[in-house]
């Protein structure tokens, strides 16, 4: 099948319902968990969901409008530039999707951390760049203690995402694979990828 | 027209098929009932006389299904959105959320069919005053009740001039009122023009009153095909699960130790049940025994 | 959600979305491409100020961007002011001292953050998102992206508000939402069921509604709404490119430092 095709095929009517959807889900948690003041993200769920189910171009589609409506609405404008990271990360869970690897909770788990690891990376230089280093949270305490210790701008930057990132894509993934497990299997069976969710 | 010729489906990772041979032809202008216990198959068979069996859900089909002599397997589903209009059950998630009035999600159809602006407006203003909801032009679809969600579903589909509406069991998360307002939308409907109109309802009181025909299905297949009096008194309805009115069923027992006018056919409307009992001789002379008891100080 | 402000009819309201946008991008082109927080600042004081008085929408604006950007000019000041690798330190606190290139650092980057935040809000405080993206659309914007966004648009909304009634159901049931870590983060569970599988299952009806309305026609769609438009604003709208190119090319041919 031709790329064209694919991407038509994963693009179906049912995938453009489910990503709104989903940056619904993204955008509602992720405002509670700020909320409830948790140092935690967990603003992914529905964009692994939509990669595990209709593929990783979807799951880049949903991540990086998921902080653009974000940030652009108005709701949370400094979302924004991590599009991008948002973006990769439903790229890499499509990925590993398509390779099995949400067919086994040890996997999805490995899959969550190593998408971690790579968020953490590239948002660091966005940080940096963007925020000259913070994010305006508690956490850029780390930060200041990273810089006083005598890192860069940038290293400080990817340091405390390291602190969050991993821990907190684990966690996101491990929920999208419960939430799919949990769905009916004529619900999961009508989308463009259900095999790869599909034992 | 509207037709399927023994048609037999099943859906996708399913062992057993939804309708069996089903044979239905359905002429311009009727309206038709379909009625049926919960998996019977009529969420199935609105699907196939809208075309998303087979386009939509695909699966196993065999048979055909015609809507106007065309084919709906040789072509596309796009091609048969505008002959055929489709209502379910759910009003919240038939409201598009692609629109912010409620004018514009009438119009959300008529954009996609590429309708000139000039006509749009015209049958926009048009079908909201047929369906009653002119006032809601300017409001939000998501800020209205579940009745009034219903009938701007309706409406949308309307807008779009399709020759049959069917309609899922459109009013069974609707509260009274809201039930109230979609069946007289329906009914305004009918009696004004030749739509043609399949409904798939469990309401029979009201679908005994105004249907043309009425169809009971039982595990997928059509098990009786006649009018809305002889389904509705037929004794052997009860097997199929499906709830007789009570009213029906009073008269029937009723009419089993002459309370009945035995000349009288079983009520299938509940003001021809008021009026079969109140015509009743032997009900009134019973009445009289019960008062002259009473009164006698039993 | 929608942070666009009903009701008030001011000029900017009026404006063809195009011609925001535009104006959004000049103004952030502007102030990121002229060097030095001055320049930043003169962008701000000489476009988009004046331009949210004139259309009504100065108080709103500000309070907006006060809000977005003060946690952030706050960890600037604070973090980069004192941590900023290798600076030279002008003001002591006890141990620890305020760099002069932090608080420089800081004060760039918090004025960058403040214009941007700005030049978002002149355009999305005055264009109501139907027409914005109607406008993209009409100028090329895929429609099923457009249809995304106003879906997410119009359904986020409702999901904050489903969560938050979920999550008050279950504090009169005795959920507890404040404490430690493990108790705050128990108090997302029972959002998953009902929120999202529900939503999720939702789905598949919804596709068939809006297939049912020809979502997936292939010919070109028409439109109920008409976008104002003006000779004028169309001028304007050309003239606008020159400012910001002439800028990017000084700048990347040195003459600006």
């Amino acid at each position: 099948m031709s790329f064209a095709d694919r991407l038509r095929q994963d693009f179906s009517t049912l995938t453009l319902v489910l990503i709104p959807v989903a940056i619904a889900i993204n955008i509602a948690i992720g405002q509670l968990i700020v909320s409830l003041q948790i140092p935690i993200y967990l603003d992914s769920i529905g964009t692994v969901l939509v990669a595990a189910l209709a593929g990783p171009w979807a799951g880049l589609a949903t991540g990086a409008l998921t902080n653009l409506i974000w940030g652009l609405s108005g709701i949370n404008p400094a979302y924004t530039p991590y599009a991008i990271v948002a973006a990769v990360i439903g790229l890499l869970a499509g990925w590993f999707a398509n390779i099995g690897w949400f067919k086994s909770v040890v996997k999805v788990a490995i899959a969550g951390l190593i998408t971690g690891v790579v968020a953490a990376a590239l948002s660091a230089p966005i940080t940096a760049l963007v925020y000259g280093g913070v994010t305006g949270t508690a956490t850029d305490v780390i930060v200041g203690l990273l810089q006083s210790a005598g890192a860069s701008v940038f290293g400080a930057a990817f340091g405390q995402g390291l602190v969050s990132d991993p821990l907190d894509k684990l966690a996101t993934f491990l929920v999208a694979w419960a939430i799919i497990r949990a769905l009916p299997m004529r619900t999961v069976a009508r989308f463009p990828r259900a095999q790869n969710v599909t034992a | 027209m509207i037709a399927l010729d023994a048609v037999t489906y099943t859906y996708p990772a399913t062992a057993q098929p939804a309708l069996r041979e089903v044979s239905l032809s359905i002429p311009d202008g009727q309206f038709c009932a379909v009625i049926g216990a919960n998996g019977a198959g009529k969420s199935t068979l609105c699907y196939a006389l809208s075309g998303f069996i087979p386009h939509f859900f695909r699966g196993e089909l065999s048979g055909r299904i015609r809507i106007d002599d065309v084919d709906t397997q040789a072509v596309t589903l796009a091609e048969l959105v505008q002959r055929v209009g489709l209502v379910f059950q759910n009003p919240f998630n038939q409201m598009s959320g692609a629109k912010f009035t409620v004018r514009e999600e009438v119009a959300f159809g008529l954009e996609n069919l590429g309708v000139a602006r000039a006509e749009m407006q015209t049958r926009i203003a048009r079908t909201l005053e047929r369906v009653g909801i002119a006032d809601l032009a300017d409001r939000s679809p998501f800020a209205l009740s579940g009745g009034q969600q219903q009938r701007v579903a309706i409406a949308s589909m309307l807008a779009m001039d399709p020759r049959v509406l069917v309609l899922d069991e459109p009013t069974s998360q609707l509260d009274p009122i809201g039930t109230r307002e979609v069946f007289e939308t329906i009914r305004a409907l009918i009696e004004e023009r030749g739509t043609t109109v399949v409904l798939a309802e469990h309401k029979l009181e009201w679908i005994a009153a105004f249907a043309d025909r009425l169809v009971v299905l039982a595990h997928g297949r059509i098990v009786m095909d006649s009018s809305p009096r002889q389904v509705l008194t037929a004794p052997e309805l009860e097997r199929y699960h499906i709830g007789v009115p009570r009213y029906v069923q009073a008269a029937r027992a009723a009419r089993e130790i002459g309370l009945w006018p035995a000349d009288r056919d079983l009520p299938v409307t509940l003001d021809e049940a008021t009026e079969g009992f109140s015509s009743s001789s032997s009900l009134s002379s019973t009445r009289l025994d019960l008062r002259n008891s009473r009164n006698s100080g039993n | 959600m929608l942070i666009y402000l009903t009701g008030r009819s001011g000029r900017l309201h009026g404006l063809n979305p195009i011609t925001k946008v535009m104006l959004t991008l000049v103004v952030i082109v502007c102030g990121f491409v002229l060097p030095g927080v001055w320049a930043t600042w003169l962008v701000f004081g000489s476009i988009v100020l004046p331009l949210s008085l004139w259309g009504g929408i100065a108080g709103p604006l500000l309070r907006a961007v006060a809000r977005i950007t003060l946690p952030f000019a706050i960890s600037l000041f604070v973090i980069q002011g004192l941590f900023f690798p290798g600076g030279t330190p002008i003001l002591s606190l006890g141990p620890v001292s305020f760099k002069a290139e932090g608080l420089q650092f800081a004060l760039l980057f918090a004025s960058r953050l403040f214009l941007l935040s700005s030049a978002f809000m002149l355009l999305l405080l005055t264009t109501h998102p139907g027409l914005l993206m109607l406008a993209l659309v009409q100028r090329g914007l895929p429609a099923n992206l457009a249809y995304i966004i106003v879906a997410t648009l119009q359904i986020v909304p409702r999901f904050q508000a489903r969560a938050a009634s979920i999550l008050d159901a279950q504090r009169a049931r005795g959920l507890e939402t404040t404490g430690s870590l493990v108790r705050r983060l128990r108090a997302i569970v029972p959002l998953v069921g009902p929120l999202v599988l529900g939503s999720l299952v939702d789905v598949e009806e919804r596709a068939i509604a809006i297939e049912a309305r020809g979502f997936s026609l292939r010919r070109p769609k028409t439109s109920l709404i008409d976008i104002p438009d003006s000779r004028a604003e169309k001028g304007l709208r050309r003239g606008l490119i020159i400012a910001p190119v002439a800028l990017i090319v000084a700048r990347l041919a040195g003459w600006l430092r």
